[in-house]
């Protein structure tokens, strides 16, 4: 089997594929620690939709379609952000009704392509093995510069994560980390269409950092243990669709979320919070 | 002549079609300690938003001798610390006791420099102060109300500022430790020349420090003077269209309900 799988390697479709799974981890799994630790998986879904919506256009329309899928998500992005930031509409309706508008826009875009809707389906699920040289080099950058973001910023993120408004007021640039976040999701997003697709890349927005909370109170711990879950998730992914002959993207995400479940029922943080749980009913119950 | 290190002139906060604040005019000298009372509703909470820098506002407002708007630059917001009132968080949020605190001193390190020793030893002596420092270690999410309303203070005096807003710091603690929050405050008010805004809807637990009470209903002033004048049954039982009464106990004024 592992003679099978070298050998496999040897393909370059094969290598890019694989490549593009830890590429395809390493980000969606940083930007994941903001989805869940500010809350803002909703956001994740409408920038995804945003991609998708943005590519089927940009197919419909003869432009590059991962070009066409950046621009929109920064377009939402700058949307979202100004009105996420107002009092008088709650963002969670705000949100549904703009990842619902992009749904609606990308599903018109497909209704209306006159030519083969495969392009268009690849953009959905994502396409592994069809990737090209570009594609890595684009995804490669964009992880680079997420990474990069990170290391510079750490503790101004870790500021932001945990109050925005004691951020702001307390003089950190508040506003410019939380909108390089937006555009940063857009740009990761939009470059992961051709390697899981638009709807299935919300799984690993959310499921790497969602491991992470099960097993680590440290943040630097957490950025790491959710991109060793995400790239594993991809990796993995991609072995069991090219043992079985199964879809990659489906696959992958089914690892993904494997790899919670395991974390959740292995949670240390869970049995700690258990073991107080408990300790509090016997004090309670001894008075 | 006593320069104002906070002067609001005619500020006025709308939100739709409400009137959270209506042209409030205030100035507030450099050390002093002010209490802003009033009932739920009364713009308590928006007119320390407004001073903190996070709420759109018509009026003028003056900090430090200078005009400011909403949006304003980074080392004015140094010199304003926020104590907000008690926040939920995550229990498994991944922030330890010492980092949340830290995360005070970020602002006025600014980008790129990382918390050095003075900074560190800085933390470490506040939490000494507010009896944190055992709990460093811990996560924040599995600290009591009080503890982490603490770790709060001890986060905005981090930020070495010259005002400190705290916005109802002891809502939804338990008496003794309402009492150990109160203590701390003064303690600071003591040791650190700092200008003090405290909110509160509570006559019962003030800080003894407190000299001047600005009394707030729908979004106007209705009194602003000494601390006595204020607690007295009269001006109470009008802010709050309910009967209070006052009386005197060791040297404190307190509120009965009736």
């Amino acid at each position: 089997m592992a003679e099978h799988l070298i050998e496999a390697l040897t393909y370059p479709p094969i290598q890019r594929a694989a490549i593009a799974c830890v590429l395809c981890g390493a980000s969606c799994s940083l930007l994941s620690v903001f989805v869940v630790l500010m809350k803002m998986p909703l956001i994740g879904v409408s920038m995804s939709h945003a991609a998708f919506a943005g590519a089927v256009l940009g197919l419909l329309l003869d432009f590059n379609p991962f070009l066409s899928g950046f621009i929109l998500c920064l377009l939402v992005a700058g949307v979202l952000g100004p009105l996420s930031d107002r009092t008088d509409m709650s963002p969670e309706n705000m949100l549904g009704i703009m990842f619902s508008f992009l749904m609606g826009l990308a599903f018109l875009g497909m209704g209306i392509l006159t030519r083969t809707k495969a392009g268009a389906l690849n953009l959905m699920w994502g396409s592994l093995l069809s990737l090209s040289r570009s594609d890595i080099w684009v995804l490669m950058f964009i992880t680079s510069v997420l990474v990069l973001f990170v290391f510079l910023f750490f503790k101004e993120i870790r500021s932001v994560m945990f109050n925005r408004r004691l951020a702001a007021a307390s003089g950190v640039p508040e506003r410019m980390i939380y909108y390089a976040l937006l555009f940063l999701t857009g740009a990761v997003v939009s470059s992961n269409l051709a390697t899981v697709g638009g709807l299935l890349i919300f799984a690993l927005l959310v499921q790497p950092g969602a491991t992470a909370l099960q097993l680590t109170y440290n943040l630097k711990h957490f950025f790491l243990i959710s991109a060793a879950s995400g790239i594993g998730a991809c990796v993995s992914g991609l072995v069991v669709s090219y043992i079985f002959d199964l879809p990659s993207g489906a696959s992958v995400v089914l690892m993904a979320t494997a790899i919670f479940a395991a974390s959740y029922v292995f949670s240390p943080k869970r049995r700690l919070a258990k073991l107080k749980g408990s300790d509090t009913f016997h004090e309670n119950d001894a008075r | 002549m006593n320069e104002h290190i906070i002067e609001l002139n005619g500020i006025t906060v709308r939100k739709a079609k409400d009137l959270l604040l209506d042209g409030i005019s205030l100035g507030v000298s450099r050390n002093e300690f002010v209490g802003i009372i009033g009932p739920n509703g009364a713009g308590k909470t928006t007119l320390l938003n407004v001073i903190a820098g996070l709420e759109r506002f018509e009026g003028t407002l003056g900090l430090f001798g200078r005009q400011e708007s909403w949006r304003r630059c980074r080392e004015t917001r140094l010199r304003v610390g926020y104590v907000p009132q008690l926040f939920q968080i995550d229990p498994a949020f991944p922030i330890l006791v010492a980092e949340a605190v830290m995360t005070g001193a970020i602002g006025r390190l600014g980008l790129f420099r990382s918390p050095g020793r003075q900074e560190r030893e800085n933390a470490m002596r506040l939490m000494e102060m507010m009896r944190l420092a055992h709990l460093a270690e811990r996560p924040l999410g599995q600290l009591s109300g009080g503890e982490r309303q603490k770790v709060s203070l001890a986060r905005a005096i981090l930020q070495q500022p010259d005002i400190l807003l705290m916005d109802e710091p002891t809502a939804n603690l338990d008496i003794a430790v309402q009492k150990e929050v109160l203590n701390l405050i003064d303690e600071i008010h003591k040791q650190e020349a700092l200008t003090f805004l405290f909110v509160t809807h509570d006559f019962n637990m003030l800080p003894s420090a407190m000299q001047r009470a600005v009394l707030l209903d729908h979004g106007k002033k209705v009194f602003d003077g000494d601390i006595d004048t204020a607690l007295s049954g009269d001006t109470l039982s009008r802010l709050f269209r309910y009967p209070l009464e006052t009386f005197e106990r060791n040297g404190r004024r307190f509120v009965s309900y009736g």
